[in-house]
């Protein structure tokens, strides 16, 4: 269950979702994201769609949409996508160290050897860490690894993640006690 | 046939309409506050309650734009709508648009107010007022002091300024019981047409479930009626309830009320797919 009285919204639940939102609480605590969005339920349906297909399994890989999503969330300094994808990425593989260095507490270079990979987080550092033009130099560096078609499906996570981050972190959003355990566990909270 | 009544006449709305799968009636709740605290309820009405209303423009609006997408009429309650000092004007410019029945509690018809209800006098604007008992005391449970002398004494004056009226019982007993005789006959005695006299049931939503009356419904028993607020639009005038002073959203369509295509398209696509209800059964109108 969530901590719904750290959050600024109301979290509907089962009993007070509108109808058009029944379906993602039939079965259990879809989580204070959809919880939130169903108090507009007209954008439910539409912002779980967008957010589903950027952020789910893609051409380019889990390993590189959790890459972005956990990168641009720690750049955002969004407390419970930083909670919630550090869990995800672990679960797909990611090692310790590699989830340590997207989230800065470790240096890139030892987490991410591969010139391809860091390329590729050069560019999301580019689009959710900055503000203005994104350097050539980033772009051709990117460019030589990855096709151009991976880097917009990347930009697509990035930016579908940076509506989650704002979302998440303008409301209070409470990250999920079983997270936070296993995070506190396994000594990544 | 005009471009835009073309559009209309094939429009999946007006389509909806006609076939009766949509009804035809879009509800508005003009208002929350209200001048009684009616123990039945729905939305925890009472003069203290916060506003909530609807303007004016969004009124005509809604009428306008219903119109164009199909719908039939329009039907407005509160709250009492007649606490807002514009309504009659406001009425007048949405009946230019479509048929309107207008709800209310009939206790706020003395003086100038009578006077200026009385402009309503038009064949398509019906006004629907509320009374439960041809007893006083019985008929004032529910709704308050003096709300039975105030009602017998509006609706003949109503009626004499050629104003259409129907009356709108709310029981918590049988629909059909012959303890509404009486009832029938005092109707009757005012010239209202039996089909004007509305005998309904207390729905358990609002204030009616925190006392425990009324019939429990859920979405397929309540008419699928489009029904818009000031805080968005609903399935069905039971819809935008009040709970312990709390908006229930579970029949929450959208926030978004206007353009009404928006709430009105994700009210039919509520409805396909929704089973067949009880609304006939219960007697939800």
């Amino acid at each position: 269950m969530n901590d719904v009285s750290m959050s600024r919204v109301e979290l509907l639940d089962a009993s007070t979702a509108p109808l058009s939102a029944q379906q993602f609480f039939s079965g259990g605590d879809p989580g204070p994201i959809v919880a939130a969005l169903a108090t507009v339920p007209e954008l439910l349906v539409p912002a779980l769609g967008f957010v589903g297909s950027a952020l789910g399994a893609g051409a380019i890989g889990v390993r590189a949409k959790e890459l972005a999503i956990l990168r641009t969330s720690a750049l955002q300094g969004c407390t419970y996508c930083i909670h919630a994808h550090t869990a995800v990425s672990l679960d797909v593989g990611l090692s310790p160290d590699e989830v340590r260095a997207l989230r800065g507490e470790l240096p890139l270079e030892d987490g991410f050897p591969s010139a391809r990979e860091r390329a590729l987080i050069g560019w999301i550092d580019a689009l959710a860490g900055a503000t203005g033009p994104v350097p050539d130099d980033v772009w051709t560096e990117a460019r030589d690894h990855w096709a151009a078609h991976d880097l917009v499906e990347i930009s697509v996570t990035v930016g579908a993640t940076m509506f989650l981050n704002r979302f998440a972190t303008g409301f209070q959003l409470p990250t999920a006690t079983h997270v936070l355990e296993r995070l506190q566990a396994e000594g990544m909270a | 046939m005009t471009d835009v009544e073309e559009r209309i006449a094939h429009g999946p709305i007006a389509d909806a309409v006609r076939s009766g799968v949509l009804p035809g009636r879009v509800w508005l709740y003009s208002n929350y506050h209200c001048n009684l605290a009616c123990s039945y309820c729905l939305t925890e009405s009472s003069p203290r309650s916060e506003r909530r209303e609807l303007t004016a423009e969004q009124m005509i609006a809604i009428a306008e734009q219903s119109k164009d997408l199909g719908f039939t009429g329009v039907g407005i309650t509160g709250g009492e709508p007649f606490l807002l000092p514009w309504l009659t004007d406001t009425v007048l410019d949405m009946v230019e648009f479509l048929p309107v029945l207008l709800l209310n509690n009939g206790t706020l018809f003395a003086g100038d107010r009578l006077e200026r209800a009385a402009r309503l006098a038009h064949p398509d604007i019906a006004l629907q007022i509320s009374l439960d008992s041809h007893l006083a005391d019985i008929n004032d449970m529910a709704r308050g002091p003096e709300n039975f002398a105030k009602v017998v004494a509006s609706v003949p004056r109503l009626i004499e300024r050629g104003v259409r009226v129907r009356i709108a019982t709310t029981t918590g007993g049988p629909l059909d019981s012959s303890h509404l005789d009486p009832l029938r006959a005092l109707v009757a005695s005012w010239g209202v047409p039996p089909d004007d006299h509305i005998v309904r049931p207390i729905v358990r939503r609002g204030r009616a479930d925190e006392f425990g009356l009324g019939v429990q419904a859920i979405a397929r028993d309540i008419p699928s009626e489009l029904c818009i607020t000031a805080d968005g639009a609903f399935w069905g005038s039971f819809g935008p309830t009040v709970s312990n002073g709390r908006l229930d959203t579970d029949l929450l369509l959208t926030r978004t009320i206007l353009p009404v295509s928006v709430p009105a398209n994700a009210l039919l696509a509520a409805i396909s797919g929704m089973p067949e209800g009880a609304d006939a059964t219960l007697g939800i109108r």
